[in-house]
């Protein structure tokens, strides 16, 4: 690592860039400049990564980091370190003024950053006075280079050079007068040149400057200034105040035209100012410059200062830049217009990721003001920090002053306080108050002006994320779905990639009621879209983790889902709500009764049940909970603690379908499989209220296990076989695995059931091999097989020879040989087993269904 | 009275010296303060708590302004101090 701590105008920023523009880098720059007095640990953050992504690109646009509300520091600095490890080539890390980095908290996170940067990534810091970033380690081991003050210092003989460049003639005293007095300071220097360029007497200048007293900078800034025309000292003076400067912006402030003319011949007169961008349409002034620029306004024009930063602000806001507009506005003094201005914006500053600025905002109001509409900003606050309370308590103080508020102001205020207090309620997980406030997204999004439409777009993105999140664990999956489709849908056209992915992970879980293929599908895509973010690890996605893992579990994929419900857990590291907690031990529960561990499955029941009840209002998976929490309970040889449980239910759950399956499995763990039969009766003839149709497999399981205990094979088999053909589309495995159903199965013939495939893949299963995952694998595609093709495919798991294939496909030996034939060569497979290996690892064997 | 060593809030008399002479436009960022030209240098002498000693402390690194001297002249004369009084 590098250090240039030197002081203001040692030339620090000159030599980064002239370094760094040097055509023969061997290393990969990633550059940044930390903007003055930067509070915002995330903006900073997100600049250095975009500056690391550019870096290290492999397309030519690699896509700008997006913000989050909710800040993870310690994720962001992981984030980096992978994107810097990824590239594997060079890379330096530049950070210049790193002084002005306020935030401690970006300041620790760095040093975490800095001691763990990867090999062959070097990083060069440039600051006015030393840091706390533990360097002490990389002192002693060697491994810091530090540039001081004193090794910036020109020389007599790089003084004299500097002079030859500039095209100045001095005696060889006086170039040694200048270096003296200036004791080689770079701004110094610099300064001295512009005022010696084209002066009539360079030697009597030198000579007075050398017996003046006066500090540097201050002399030979009031030299320079006073050699410039008037509009140029003007436009010097005036846009001082500003932290960057255009043309329109100076002509606005001056009063003039022509200032981008002005900035550009300063910027080539190497005159302290430097555009920020190719195309020279933005600029800036060293710091030390622009300081002394804007005491001298403050000075000798002290009326117009307010004027000018109300006139900065009416221009930034109509640029869209509200953070400048409103410091501005609180610099002018007009502290009732900040205030609206940032209760008008902090909504979106927030999804820009920049709520610690508007932290910052709020804190520079004097402390008599409170301007009501303050308590709009500081409610959102408090709401991405988590305290719930404090919130509400400012929502009210907000909805009181909205009565007596300006007509023209009173919409867009009633509409942030009702998507505002629609987010306070999902998170409490009040369904009836999300329910009320979200009334006001059924009123098409009217506007104004193009800012009205851009909050109201940003607050009803949020509030049919809300909405569809506390439908989804409620009531209503299909009106989730539409909500959260619609949220995802308009947070893309608006460009809120946070959103939208929120939006996504919550449809995943939302659909359960779809196909699983469905479900798995929007799974992978919310965690697709979720890891192009870098957000693949945080809670944001965790709905759709585990409801991947859950699907997973369902087709019996045990081990990949217990992949996921480890990610999952990663994900959820930080404070996680009580629903998605809940989710994640259902989902373990299923697991563990798959794998037949009905102790471990109590537990995690038992653990869901807890949580689940600590939601407000019912859940819509409350039933399945303790219905599998009892069913655990009694395979675990606690019959009648289940059986008790049981009996303590109110009539109208005791009446759902997954409670009968309780209490059927209550009933084959009493030995009383007769009333096992009894209990399924309400689910297999419809009449009982289900959560899916997964209950109604189940049952019918259930079913054939007592009709097996009481004998009757063939109605086992019946039931057998109803269960698998209801299990056949979407290749549900858990039902079979969990009821511990292998001697039933195992009893049924081989050829009384169309649905051999699945048979085998759940004894496989019940047998403790775990079952492929069904991702296509990493060998080359093969040819598509043909329906006829695939319809020999599924007989090929069972022990069926070919003639009985034959008879049960209604055609002759032959076809059926010349079939298989077909498929060992495009599957390329030597035998049956390997053929049926290939085709699990294709998914092929579920391909062939005819419906 | 005992010193507890606590940083003490109430303001105190400072007196910064730094090198050159100040002009009108830099003083400007010091309005708390008075200044006097000492020899070659500004000496500033001003009554200011710890934040704003900080504060001045910043203005004059963004001034690029030598610092020679930082010192506090005895304290506050008739002032309760900010600790817990000890009885007499």
């Amino acid at each position: 690592m590098t250090i240039i701590s030197a002081p203001a105008g040692s030339g620090k920023t000159s030599l980064l860039r002239t370094w760094a523009g040097r055509a023969d880098q061997p290393y990969r720059l990633a550059m940044m400049q930390v903007q003055r007095g930067q509070q915002d640990a995330q903006q900073f953050w997100l600049t250095l990564l975009g500056a690391v992504r550019r870096a290290c690109a492999t397309t030519s646009h690699p896509e700008s980091p997006a913000p989050t509300p909710e800040f993870n520091g310690p994720a962001m600095v992981g984030r980096v370190l992978s994107e810097l490890a990824s590239h594997g080539g060079r890379v330096m890390l530049v950070i210049d003024d790193l002084h002005e980095l306020n935030s401690p908290e970006a300041v620790a996170q760095l040093a975490q950053l800095l001691t763990s940067l990867p090999d062959g990534v070097h990083a060069v810091l440039a600051t006015r006075h030393d840091l706390q970033l533990r360097l002490h380690q990389l002192r002693l081991a060697g491994e810091l280079a530090e540039i001081r003050a004193a090794d910036l210092r020109f020389t007599e003989r790089e003084t004299r050079e500097l002079l030859g460049a500039s095209g100045i003639t001095l005696s060889e005293a006086g170039a040694a007068l200048l270096h003296q007095r200036t004791e080689g300071w770079a701004a110094g220097l610099r300064l001295a040149a512009i005022a010696l360029a084209n002066h009539p007497d360079p030697e009597r200048f030198v000579a007075e400057f050398s017996g003046s007293n006066r500090t540097v900078a201050e002399y030979l800034l009031a030299e320079m200034l006073e050699r410039q025309p008037d509009d140029v000292r003007d436009l010097l003076l005036r846009t001082s105040l500003l932290d960057r400067v255009n043309g329109e912006l100076a002509d606005l402030l001056t009063g003039r035209t022509g200032s981008e003319r002005i900035l550009l011949e300063l910027e080539d007169a190497n005159a302290f100012v430097v555009s920020l961008d190719p195309e020279r349409t933005w600029f800036r002034y060293h710091h030390l410059f622009a300081d002394l620029l804007r005491l001298e306004l403050r000075r000798t024009l002290p009326e117009e200062v307010p004027a000018l930063h109300s006139h900065a602000a009416g221009w930034f806001a109509r640029q869209g830049q509200f953070v400048d507009a409103i410091r501005h506005t609180q610099a002018a003094g007009d502290w009732p217009g900040a205030a609206r201005l940032l209760a008008d914006h902090s909504f979106g500053m927030t999804l820009d990721g920049q709520a610690q600025t508007i932290q910052a905002l709020l804190q520079a109001f004097p402390q008599g003001v409170n301007h009501p509409e303050l308590a709009l900003v500081r409610a959102g606050n408090d709401l991405v920090r988590g305290r719930l309370d404090e919130a509400a308590a400012h929502l009210t103080v907000a909805e009181t002053y909205v009565e007596t508020a300006p007509p023209d102001r009173q919409h867009r205020l009633q509409v942030a306080i009702a998507s505002m207090k629609l987010s306070l309620a999902r998170r409490r997980g009040h369904l009836a108050a999300v329910l009320e406030q979200a009334e006001f997204l059924a009123s098409p999004v009217t506007g104004e002006s193009d800012e009205d439409i851009a909050l109201d777009s940003d607050l009803r993105a949020v509030a049919l994320m809300n909405l569809g999140i506390v439908e989804a664990f409620s009531l209503g999956l299909p009106a989730a779905e539409r909500h959260l489709q619609e949220g995802a849908s308009l947070a893309r056209r608006i460009g809120r990639p946070y959103l939208e992915v929120a939006c996504l992970a919550q449809l995943a879980f939302a659909s359960k009621i779809r196909p699983f293929a469905v479900t798995r599908r929007r799974c992978q895509e919310a965690i697709a879209a979720a890891d192009r973010h870098g957000w693949g690890a945080e809670p944001i996605v965790a709905p759709a983790l585990v409801t991947l893992a859950a699907n997973l579990i369902w087709t019996g994929e045990f081990d990949e889902g217990e992949r996921e419900l480890r990610r999952t857990a990663r994900a959820l590291q930080t404070d996680a709500g009580p629903g998605i907690r809940m989710l994640t031990h259902i989902a373990s529960g299923m697991l563990q009764a798959g794998h037949g561990l009905h102790r471990e499955a109590l537990e995690e029941f038992s653990a869901a049940e807890q949580l689940g009840s600590r939601l407000e209002g019912s859940h819509a998976l409350a039933n399945q909970v303790t219905g599998w929490m009892l069913a655990a309970q009694a395979r675990a040889g606690l019959p009648a603690e289940a059986r008790a449980a049981l009996a303590a239910l109110d009539g109208e759950r005791a009446g759902a379908g997954e409670i009968s399956n309780a209490r059927a499995v209550i009933c084959l763990a009493d030995g009383d499989p007769a009333g096992a039969l009894g209990a399924v009766q309400d689910v297999l003839d419809g009449t009982a209220p289900v959560i899916g149709y997964v209950t109604v497999v189940e049952a019918q399981v259930l079913a054939g296990l007592a009709h097996y205990k009481l004998g009757d094979q063939h109605a086992a088999n019946q039931a057998a076989e109803r269960a698998l053909g209801l299990a056949e589309s979407d290749r549900l495995v858990l039902p079979f695995a969990m009821t511990g159903s292998g001697e039933l199965l195992e009893a049924l013939p081989r050829h009384e059931t169309a649905h051999a495939a699945l048979l085998a893949d759940i004894l496989d299963l019940v047998h403790g091999t775990s079952l492929a995952p069904q991702e296509p694998s990493a060998l080359p595609q093969t040819e598509e097989l043909s329906p006829s093709e695939l319809k020999v495919l599924r007989y090929l798991p069972t022990n069926l020879s070919r003639p009985e294939i034959a008879s049960e496909l209604s055609v002759s030996v032959n076809t059926v040989n010349t079939h298989v034939r077909n498929i060992y060569a495009k599957l390329q497979a030597r035998d049956r087993s390997s053929a049926v290996q290939r085709a699990r690892e294709l998914r092929l064997l579920s391909a062939g269904l005819t419906r | 009275m005992p010193d507890h060593g606590l940083m003490d809030p109430a303001p105190a008399l400072y007196v910064i010296r730094i090198r050159g002479h100040l002009g009108a436009t830099a003083l400007f960022a010091f309005p708390m303060m008075a200044a006097q030209r000492r020899g070659a240098d500004t000496v500033l002498t001003g009554l200011l708590d710890q934040a704003a000693l900080y504060g001045v402390l910043a203005e004059a690194e963004s001034l690029g302004l030598d610092l020679l001297e930082v010192r506090q002249l005895g304290s506050q004369a008739g002032s309760s101090g900010s600790g817990p009084q000890c009885p007499a």
